[in-house]
């Protein structure tokens, strides 16, 4: 039951969960808060993603690969 | 197995955990008929100049929190310095508490919509939490005596008209 009590704390704590007050949505309105990156960093990590994992046709921008194209 | 009984048994984790979670419970939010919070804050891009919410007992203070990323704010900022510009000679003040992270992104703002009403900067969240702020923008229409009188959440076109009936009735009500 301790044991039980314990873990139920440690889980409470260890989450670090936080509650956002509707003043604070300052920090959730900032670009990188943002579910989707913006258009161009968007596309940005589209063609980079391909070339650095070594896969091509993965993202919806063209080349791949070297990612030189 | 022995089971434990009594508080004094518990994990002191435990209980800090418990506490933890109640404590957003502690804080009231303010509504009609109470009290104004005590409210002291720096005036808007200031670094020692304070505005005393309590310095304008015996005139209609709205006090309306408000943000740059704050939506309804585009609306509401411009109507309320209209107002203010109305009813200021009349013994109406406004103060705009700002919940900006950044002081940049209110310069920005204020850029496009200018006010001519007090501002003020709340970067501990002390004015908000005193307020206990449920949403933004909010405002909180203060009579002379200092008894928080309405409470509006969120801005529309009505609220406009609302806000400028029932200013004008604290208006007229006497010191």
């Amino acid at each position: 039951m301790r044991f039980a009590a314990s873990l139920a704390a440690a889980l409470a704590l260890l989450t670090g969960c936080t509650t956002v007050e509707p003043y604070q949505r300052a920090y959730l309105a900032r670009p990188d808060m943002g579910f989707e990156p913006p258009v161009g960093i968007a596309k940005a990590l589209d063609k980079t993603y391909p070339a650095k994992e070594a896969s091509s046709g993965v993202g919806s921008v063209g080349g791949g690969g070297c990612g030189c194209n | 197995m022995k089971i434990s009984t009594g508080s004094a048994n518990l994990p002191a984790g435990a209980l800090f955990a418990f506490a933890l979670g109640l404590l957003p419970l502690q804080s009231v939010a303010v509504e009609a008929g109470a009290a104004a919070p005590e409210v002291a804050a720096l005036r808007l891009g200031a670094i020692s100049e304070t505005v005393n919410l309590s310095a304008f007992r015996g005139q209609v203070v709205y006090v309306d929190f408000w943000a740059s990323w704050c939506t309804p704010c585009r609306i509401s900022m411009p109507a309320l310095d209209v107002l203010y510009r109305k009813y200021g000679a009349r013994g109406l003040v406004v103060i705009g508490v700002n919940k900006d992270a950044a002081a940049a992104d209110a310069e920005r703002f204020l850029k496009r919509t200018p006010v001519s009403f007090t501002l003020v900067q709340d970067a501990h969240d002390a004015a908000a939490q005193a307020f206990d702020v449920k949403a933004m923008p909010s405002g909180y229409l203060v009579d002379r005596r200092g008894i928080v009188r309405s409470v509006h959440r969120g801005f529309t076109s009505e609220t406009a008209t609302q806000i400028e009936h029932e200013i004008d009735e604290l208006l007229k009500e006497p010191a």
